[in-house]
């Protein structure tokens, strides 16, 4: 989607929308399950976007900001095709995430931040994902990675760009 | 009821009471910022800890409901560190600028660093930086002084109703933001300011300009619509300042059309020093020559006499003592909005306080754009709306109204019968009836659809009619109020205790006009007619302007083409320009003196700031007027005054005797056998008229204030609009078109709107497109009919 | 993926059957005794007795503040005319957290089952998970077997032919840790930003859309299948009075086996430690162990011993929380590892309490300075004043949380802060 293009759910959003909106006791309920799907759909909560589920829902629009702007898995800013969230907090701070976070940024030769300007990684620190068993956890988009290491990072990384280029 | 003790005193609060209002009810001091009296407890600042005995933690007072027994300490040296702590929070992101900060002088924040901070701060880092916005023409922000109290937000929730405002981010990214292009959407947009306990909001036209310590307090009421709310008008010198609420007063919040019309006290078109016209053109005399002058034009002559409803009970007085010592023929007409004088079953004026609406089961406004007209009773009808009461809704357009309305139904102003008759229709199935109530229907061939809305409203116990501009212009106004009295009767509110028949008035002082004009009022259409028709030889006009208000613009003019014009006043208006003689008389803000608002409350305005020019009170121009005319002086001073009003409104004599304003109502005047059918109205125009009465530009006042005109701008609707399915019909779409009235043809553009009424020309602008105000049909020349 | 194995088990509850391959599978779960118990509580049950059970077994909740399940359920209204809400607080944010995710990613009937008799004696017709944004594989488990589950009947109307109807659906946070809260998780239900309610009034009586509301923790709801069962007395007599049942530790930082177990309450930290974990990564004895998520109060070597139940924790100065136990060795860095929490705490404040956002942004402010080395003789007194009077003078526990490690550090190693202050002059 270009950042001039109107977005529009598809059709089938719309049913899924509508059925979600049933399960709560009032619409505003499906705004963050709502938002996840837009995010998905257009790959970030542009203001257009979010004029759109404010639509949707019919709810107003400064409620729909409140809600991006107070939950950090809501962007409004696009991120690189690979988003790579590591955890610091103390679980994985104790098992070297900081290292790791550097290591990687070394790697890809960009800040925490930062996308890289090929567009394909972002790599950003996280609060606790939940799964200091495994620490240190990095998420790629959003899948976890337990017990990562600075090699299977290097891995990861290859792995994308081998298949990041062929796309 | 709950007893408790607060620092070793026993009181009694009812249950339930938060231990914050149980201590502010007693006197005792508690500090806070977030908590409102008016608005819905957020507990966020922190600042209102006290110690409960028996608890292992401090409570914040204001969300902590009280319990039998409780012992409260508020003074305890662990509180004032814990008061000490919160300040340290605040002020570590708070710029140190007080000196330059408007709200420096009267600011919560400052009082509180003063009685509860630490002399020093320990904090050393960065502060934060913030984003100001835009929030209309009458608020500034300088975001970096707030601290997150939310009361702008809740404010704006819950009161404007608008929405408008909320919080992005969190932590201490933390911010409150207005989302631009709806920011102004409230008519009680001043408010943010006088809310916001520091300087983060401010009064944008008053900003910069003066300090809270540099100012005068004045306590009067205010003239610009129906309510009166007291206020509070700040004046640096002699130069107004600002105008706020009072506090205490019933009302918490004031309208922005009240507000901000304080420049038009000094605007040019202020009347400053009594003027002559010569040779065309309105010159400088004296008060003897403009008396003169006067006398000249008027002695012995055959006068009708206009005059507002504004005027004080004093200045009203004066004007039936001038009229009745000098030409006691004269008829008089204080209503622009009446084209129907037979008497009301009920008058204008509310049987009910705002109170009693507030809390009644069910409301209904009838024809009125109650957020321009009566925008504090809307904000009341929006605190009933939150708490899930019923507010319904018919009339010409979908007015907005920033709240739910549970039920509604757009209609022609010529349905009204139809209406009204489908009510009383619904009504009589169930068996419900009052005496008349089948001659009346029986004069209604149609039912209308949207009676229902009414009478689905009258079913409960108790309900409250909001009878509207829309019923009270109608050309057959006596028959509809009859219906909707009959109706009331027949559904069991009867008119003592359950009354409910408010009829929204012209202006203040509905209540004693009728009382002590009604002998001699008629409508000032009638008085223009008589005038060119010949059968007067001049006019009086006290303090209004027909030819930029009300209904009858052109019949003014026509009338002033014929006969010259005394005008007494304040403001020149635009009927300025056809004076002959102008005297000038001091503005609201500029006497002592007595009104009643529309629910009959009376307000005593004591301390008014110096005139300008050399305005006088009313009064004494009148009493000159009388005597240049040759009359004894009817009154020599306020005791006279007084004693003759309170002949007709005794409640006035009770207050000035120094009863409390509250405990006295003065009640609206009933004409129960004011029996009027509904008749048949046979048009040749297709089209019904309804014009918009705008609280930015509607009175001599507003139009006066450069403030208001500017807000009104954003408020502005398109001059001329209809329903575009009426256009359609007509193979018609917006643009320019020709309209046919009475008056002749008139080119004008027309935009379309899905709020209005089918059937409905509605005029969103006085004056253009001709003068449509004065007529109340019309045809589109061309198109298929 | 690892599938937490228990060498030493006594006996386990909510991962009794947790090693079972494809237990996500309806089929697979039945086989194994999932919603066997279902259709006699169905029948035979009814609110009085369920609830009574629950209160006999002593279960408490296992979302961190231990609050007594059945006497939670027991102040839930009846008969006021608005629906009852059941709902599943699934955000899981504490750091040093991570159990709830093994019980909906592993075993999402035994949570589903638990939910249902939950919801049948609170007369719940609609429940939900609010799972956290970040647990996406997790929520797709969930949705796969709430969906296999309706189709069996065991969700939706007339569950089982018994009459009652409950539908339960899975709702996903966005990154927020606030919202584990239970009245944030209520405000974000409905859609909103998860700043919490201050109480009264209680979510038992005004919650999710004003109507009376219970949340409880996964692990909470996943025990009571367990309970029902074999019932309360059954409950009852593992672990300790006061503290029954068994419970999972999630225990993470610098030990050699990390990993979600449970054991049966009053076990030791060290047994937990030793046995189960494997000991530490340097040296013998810990240095700090942080007993039940960072919000808790530290704990030292001295503590070892004492068992993990709720009093056992507050007798030795701390709280037993989640069960979240963080382990530091003698190679942390405290410092950094405060430095680091008290950024946490300023990131995930909701903001709207002075206190807390203020205060939450001024100790991440000077623990920065303090680990770069830049820290002033004042700053000790500073944080210890700045977060003393946060704690327990904010609408939610997040402010007393935020107070924890650094009041925990100023305590306990104040000579280690000095020295960082003392490099910076030196
Ligand atoms: C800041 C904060 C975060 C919390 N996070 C969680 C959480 O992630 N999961 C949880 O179950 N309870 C959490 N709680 C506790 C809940 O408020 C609540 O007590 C719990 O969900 C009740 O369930 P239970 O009685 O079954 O333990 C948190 C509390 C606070 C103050
Ligand atoms: S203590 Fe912090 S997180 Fe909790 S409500 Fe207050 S500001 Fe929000
Ligand atoms: S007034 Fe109680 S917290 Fe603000």
């Amino acid at each position: 989607m270009s950042a001039l293009e109107q977005p529009q759910f598809s059709e089938a959003r719309k049913a899924e929308i509508a059925r979600l909106v049933t399960r709560y006791p009032g619409a505003q309920s499906a705004l963050l399950p709502v938002l996840h799907m837009a995010q998905e759909d257009f790959g970030y909560l542009s203001m257009e976007t979010q004029k759109l589920v404010a639509e949707t829902l019919g709810v107003r629009l400064m409620a729909v900001r409140e809600v991006v702007t107070f939950y950090t898995m809501f962007r409004e800013q696009p991120t690189g095709q690979y988003l790579l969230e590591v955890c610091t907090n103390a679980g994985c701070m104790l098992n070297g995430a900081d290292e790791l976070v550097a290591h990687m940024c070394d790697a890809l030769g960009i800040k925490v931040g930062e996308t890289t300007p090929d567009g394909m990684f972002t790599v950003t620190e996280v609060e606790c994902a939940g799964a200091c068993g495994g620490a240190p956890v990095v998420q790629v988009n959003n899948v976890y990675h337990e017990k990562a290491t600075p090699a299977s990072m290097d891995e990861l990384i290859a792995k994308a760009r081998s298949e990041g280029g062929a796309a | 009821m709950t007893t408790l003790y607060i620092n070793e005193e026993e009181i009694t609060v009812s249950a339930g009471t938060s231990i914050l209002e149980a201590c502010r009810s007693h006197g005792v001091d508690v500090p806070y910022f977030c908590y409102h009296p008016e608005l819905s407890v957020a507990a966020n600042c922190r600042m209102c800890l006290v110690e409960v005995e028996g608890w292992n933690k401090p409570a914040a007072s204001c969300c902590t409901p009280v319990a039998e027994g409780m012992k409260i300490h508020t003074q305890t040296e662990a509180i004032k560190k814990d008061r000490q702590m919160v300040m340290e929070y605040l002020l570590i992101n708070h710029p140190l600028d007080c000196p330059v900060c408007d709200e420096g002088g009267d600011c919560r924040l400052q009082d509180y660093a003063v009685a509860h901070g630490a002399s020093h701060s320990r904090y050393v880092e960065a502060k934060r930086a913030a984003t100001n916005h835009d929030l209309g023409p009458f608020v500034t922000t300088y975001m970096t002084r707030c601290i997150h109290c939310t009361r702008c937000v809740r404010f704006a929730d819950e009161v404007a109703g608008t929405g408008d405002m909320g919080i992005l981010n969190r932590s201490d990214h933390m911010s409150i933001a207005g989302i631009v292009e709806e920011a102004c959407e409230s008519e009680l947009s001043g408010n943010l300011a006088d809310i916001c306990p520091v300087g983060a909001l401010l009064d944008k036209p008053s900003h910069d300009v003066s300090r809270p310590w540099e100012m005068t307090h004045h306590q009067s009421t205010c003239t610009q619509c129906p309510n009166g709310c007291d206020i509070n008008i700040e004046s640096r010198g002699d130069e107004v300042m600002r105008i706020k609420p009072v506090e205490g007063s019933p009302e918490p919040w004031l309208c922005d059309r009240g507000r901000y019309v304080y420049d038009a006290f000094r605007s040019d078109n202020r009347i400053l020093e009594p003027e002559v016209r010569q040779d065309g053109e309105l010159l400088q005399a004296t008060w003897d020559e403009a008396f003169d002058r006067a006398g000249d034009l008027l002695r012995g002559k055959r006068v009708g006499i206009i005059f507002s409803p504004y005027w004080s009970a004093e200045g009203l007085a004066s004007i039936r003592l001038m009229r009745d010592a000098v030409f006691p023929d004269a008829k008089v007409a204080f209503d622009l909005h009446r084209r129907d004088m037979r008497p009301f079953a009920f008058e204008e004026g509310f049987s009910m306080t705002t109170q009693q609406i507030e809390d009644v089961e069910h409301v209904v406004i009838l024809g009125s754009d109650l957020r321009q007209r009566l925008p504090l009773l809307m904000q009341r009808l929006r605190k009933r709306g939150n708490m899930g009461k019923p507010v319904s809704r018919i009339g010409a357009m979908n007015y907005r109204t920033n709240m739910s309305i549970s039920s509604d139904a757009i209609i022609r102003p010529r349905d009204w019968p139809a209406v009204i008759a489908r009510a009383m229709q619904q009504v009589s199935d169930l068996g419900q009836t009052a005496a008349g109530m089948d001659t009346w229907l029986a004069a209604v061939p149609d039912r209308h659809e949207a009676g229902k809305v009414l009478a689905d409203s009258l079913m409960g116990e108790t309900c409250a009619l909001l009878v509207g501009e829309e019923i009270r212009s109608h050309v057959d106004a006596a028959a509809l109020i009859h219906g909707l009295d009959l109706l009331m009767r027949a559904c069991g509110h009867a008119e003592e205790g359950n009354d409910g028949r408010n009829l929204i008035p012209e202006g203040m002082n509905a209540q004693l006009l009728a009382s002590a004009f009604g002998d001699i009022r008629t409508s000032a259409g009638d008085l223009f007619a008589s005038a060119s028709a010949g059968e007067l030889d001049a006019l009086v006009l006290i303090g209004s302007d027909p030819v930029g208000d009300g209904l009858f613009p052109s019949a003014a003019k026509a009338a002033l083409s014929k006969v010259p014009l005394i005008q007494i006043g304040a403001i020149a208006g635009e009927i300025g320009n056809s004076a002959e003689v102008q005297l000038p008389a001091a503005a609201y803000s500029e006497v002592d003196g007595t009104f009643i608002n529309m629910e009959g409350r009376i307000r005593v305005a004591r301390q008014p700031i110096r005139s300008i020019g050399q305005a006088r009170p009313l009064w004494k121009v009148m009493m000159r007027l009388a005597q240049a005319l040759g009359a004894d002086v009817p009154a020599v001073d306020m005791t006279e005054l007084r004693d003759r009003m309170a002949a007709f409104a005794p409640e006035l004599a009770d207050v000035w005797k120094d009863k409390a304003t509250e405990e006295v109502l003065v009640p609206v005047a009933r004409n129960r056998d004011a029996e009027a059918l509904p008749a048949r109205l046979d048009s040749s125009f297709d089209l019904d008229v309804v014009s918009r009465y705008s609280m930015y530009r509607e009175g001599m006042w507003a139009r006066a204030s450069d403030l208001l005109l500017a807000a009104g701008k954003l408020h502005a609707l398109n001059d001329v609009i209809m329903h575009p399915e009426t256009l359609a019909a007509k193979g018609l779409k917006e643009g320019e078109h020709t309209v046919r009235t009475f008056l002749g043809e008139h080119s004008c553009h027309i935009g379309v709107r899905e709020d209005v009424s089918p059937g409905v020309l509605f005029v969103a602008k006085r004056g253009v497109a001709g003068d449509l105000s004065d007529v109340t049909a019309a045809s589109i020349v061309g198109g298929q009919s | 993926m690892t599938i937490p194995s228990d060498p030493k088990q006594v006996k386990q509850i909510c991962f009794d059957r947790i090693h079972i391959p494809n237990l996500t599978k309806l089929s697979v779960a039945r086989e194994n005794g999932a919603y066997a118990f279902l259709p006699t509580v169905l029948k035979e049950f009814d609110a009085g007795k369920i609830i009574d059970e629950v209160k006999t077994s002593g279960l408490r909740g296992r979302g961190g503040a231990g609050f007594p399940t059945g006497l939670k359920w027991s102040f839930v209204p009846r008969n006021t005319g608005k629906p009852t809400y059941l709902l599943c607080n699934a955000d899981e944010g504490e750091p040093g957290t991570f159990k709830d995710r093994d019980i909906m990613r592993f075993d999402p009937h035994l949570l589903i089952e638990g939910m249902i008799m939950a919801g049948f004696a609170l007369d719940v017709q609609d429940a939900y998970i609010y799972i956290r944004g970040e647990f996406l594989y997790e929520t797709n488990v969930m949705h796969a077997a709430i969906e296999e589950a309706y189709e069996a009947n065991l969700l939706g109307d007339n569950i089982l032919g018994s009459g009652f109807s409950m539908h339960l659906t899975v709702h996903r946070g966005a990154g927020a840790y606030i919202c584990g809260e239970e009245t944030a998780l209520i405000e974000s239900l409905e859609g909103k930003p998860g700043r919490p309610r201050f109480k009264p009034p209680f979510p038992a009586v005004e919650g999710f859309y004003r109507c009376p509301t219970v949340v409880n923790n996964v692990e909470t709801l996943a025990t009571i299948p367990a309970i029902l069962e074999h019932g309360g007395d059954w409950h009852a007599q593992i672990g300790e009075p006061n503290n029954t049942g068994c419970k999972i530790f999630s225990v993470s930082g610098h030990v050699n086996k990390p990993g979600n177990y449970e054991v049966p309450m009053g076990t030791s930290l060290r047994t937990l430690i030793e046995d189960y974990c494997g000991g530490l990564q340097h040296g013998s004895v810990p240095k700090v162990i942080i007993p039940g998520g960072s919000s808790t109060p530290w704990l030292l070597a001295e503590h070892y011993d004492a068992p993990l139940t709720y009093d056992g924790m507050i007798k030795a100065g701390s709280m037993l929380g989640s069960g979240a136990i963080i382990v530091m060795d003698e190679t942390a860095d405290l410092i950094a590892v405060t430095r680091r929490l008290a950024h946490f705490y300023a990131h995930e404040s909701c903001g709207q309490c002075t206190p807390c956002r203020e205060g939450t942004g001024w100790l991440e402010r000077i623990m920065n300075r303090v680990e770069a080395g830049q820290g002033r003789e004042e700053d000790m007194q500073v944080l210890n004043e700045a977060a003393a009077h946060m704690a327990g003078r904010t609408i939610c526990a997040l402010a007393d949380g935020a107070a924890a490690p650094i009041l925990s550090l100023l305590k306990h190693f104040p000579e280690e802060v000095r020295a960082r202050l003392v490099e910076n002059v030196a």
